[in-house]
């Protein structure tokens, strides 16, 4: 499989995840962007050398990967390209943050503290936004956006760009594979080729895109998915699921409770 | 004059100014035709569908779909009532299963979730794919593509049907259940298509069109026979009429 269909594949692979029947996937979505907004705004604002309590911020993408039954490592997988762009960020802190920190009257380098919280922070709150998109639908996101009042030419452009991103890619993958078995000695695609393949690229992208979007309007779509609300009702057990993990969060931000629960065995 | 008819009266169109795809066209459809629009590349077969359901409005002359004339405050009244099935399928489908995707219209349109279900249903049963309920759009092949296209059109109920080349990319089992759909709608239906011999079994009126203007209207049985009219227009007999002299001439 070459990349562009690689990355077609990933696009459809998430719209399969989003569009299971698991129990978090029917959870409202306004909960879940919510909850991922709150998780990743508790999880950024720990102290710098707190590596204890950021480590249990762990505890809810680990309940949703449960509650989802996503595996853990195709994530990881997919993941691969952001993860250590995340990691990378915080490398130089042990270099350029000198302080002691003592835990425990031990002396320790606050730039490897800082670095390793910094590094979870990153993992955790790609994590929380993977999991929002594995289990809630594109369509579900934008009616959770527009119940929020974000703009509806916002979420339009945001729900149509994500729909035309596999026509773009489709369109790429024609017209290299075109090129390709035309010149079947070049190892990629000659720059004199470069300016007529974009300006296709462009101008057949711009055609089926208008095309998705004119067989849209004949089948009654009027700027927003507006069936979505009626849908998507919110239930008692959202409101449940919502307190609860607000309640977790307030818990593992207010108290050291990776701490405090180690304490017990020690 | 019957509930479901079409009516354009001296319709021309071009996308540039003074470069007419489409000069002084006038067509009456009505409620139980079943018109079959043929002709060479490019002659603006699907311009004219196009220009029935609204999607271009600089044309000039008058196109009027169950008396509502076609023009942008009726866009969504018009739309309602006829289904149109693209070209290519891949511009239709744009939903992640073939359940998603024949609910769009159904659903936009505001119907109750039982009954969205009830006509997807049918839908899916009228096109024999029942099978493909939750399939995945990506994963199928091109024949399974073009009857979700049709399914799409056919959950909205409409008055109307329009369809440019549905016999694209289906193989002859398809293509079968294909006429045997068409021939099961009963309402007003327009086909465009360079496939002459599905014309023949699905249309019983063919408009013949050349350089943007319609050269003959008549019965398919009298033009789809007519060897000389349609040669001097760039097409040929149907195959079926052709007869088989064993090898190509």
């Amino acid at each position: 499989m070459n990349q562009i269909n690689g990355a077609i594949y990933e696009i459809h692979h998430m719209d399969m995840l989003s569009s299971r029947d698991q129990w978090v996937n029917r959870v409202h979505p306004l909960v879940k962007l919510v909850l991922t907004v709150v998780y990743i705004s508790t999880v950024v604002s720990f102290q710098k050398y707190d590596v204890a309590g950021t480590a249990g911020m762990l505890v809810y993408p680990m309940a949703v990967f449960l509650l989802a039954e996503l595996s853990f490592a195709d994530s990881l997988k997919r993941l691969r390209i952001v993860l250590p762009l995340v990691c990378f960020v915080g490398i130089l802190n042990p270099f350029l943050d000198k302080h002691y920190v003592l835990i425990d009257g031990i002396r320790v380098n606050g730039g490897i503290l800082s670095m390793v919280t910094l590094i979870l922070k990153g993992v955790f709150s790609v994590l929380a936004s993977y999991l929002l998109i594995a289990t809630t639908s594109v369509e579900k996101l934008c009616c959770a956006l527009r119940m929020l009042h974000v703009p509806k030419a916002v979420v339009t452009q945001f729900m149509l760009t994500y729909r035309y991103v596999t026509v773009l890619l489709e369109e790429v993958n024609r017209i290299t594979q075109a090129y390709m078995l035309r010149a079947p000695h070049q190892k990629g695609i000659h720059f004199r080729a470069w300016g007529p393949l974009a300006g296709q690229l462009l101008l057949r992208s711009v055609d089926r895109a208008n095309e998705v979007y004119e067989s849209m309007l004949l089948r009654g779509y009027q700027g927003e998915y507006q069936y979505m609300r009626e849908r998507i009702g919110f239930v008692r057990q959202d409101l449940a699921y919502l307190l609860f993990w607000l309640g977790v969060f307030a818990v593992f931000r207010m108290w050291p409770v990776i701490l405090v629960v180690g304490g017990l065995f020690s | 004059m019957s509930h479901i008819h079409i009516d354009v009266e001296q319709v021309s169109f071009g996308y540039e100014k003074g470069k007419e795809i489409l000069g002084q066209i006038s067509l009456h459809a009505s409620e139980r035709d079943s018109i079959g629009i043929i002709g060479a590349n490019g002659v603006g077969k699907s311009t004219f569908l196009k220009l029935l359901v609204g999607l271009n409005l600089d044309f000039s002359g008058s196109i009027r779909i169950e008396e509502i004339p076609v023009e942008k405050r009726t866009l969504a009244q018009i739309r309602s009532k006829i289904g149109y099935v693209f070209q290519d399928s891949d511009s239709q489908l744009f939903m992640n299963t073939a359940y998603e995707d024949i609910a769009f219209a159904p659903r936009n349109y505001g119907l109750p979730e039982q009954e969205v279900d009830r006509r997807v249903e049918e839908a899916l049963r009228m096109t024999g794919i029942s099978h493909l309920k939750e399939k995945q759009i990506y994963k199928m092949s091109g024949g399974e593509k073009k009857l979700v296209s049709i399914a799409t059109i056919l959950s909205m109920t409409p008055d109307i049907i329009l369809m440019d080349e549905p016999s694209i990319a289906l193989d002859p089992r398809n293509r079968r259940n294909l006429i045997r759909i068409l021939n099961s709608f009963e309402h007003l239906k327009i086909i465009a298509s360079h496939d002459l011999d599905l014309v023949l079994d699905t249309c019983e009126r063919t408009v013949l069109m050349a350089d943007g203007r319609i050269v003959k209207d008549g019965p398919t049985d009298v033009i789809l026979t007519d060897r000389e009219l349609l040669e001097e227009n760039g097409l040929e007999l149907p195959l079926c009429l052709q007869g088989r002299t064993g090898k190509a001439e």
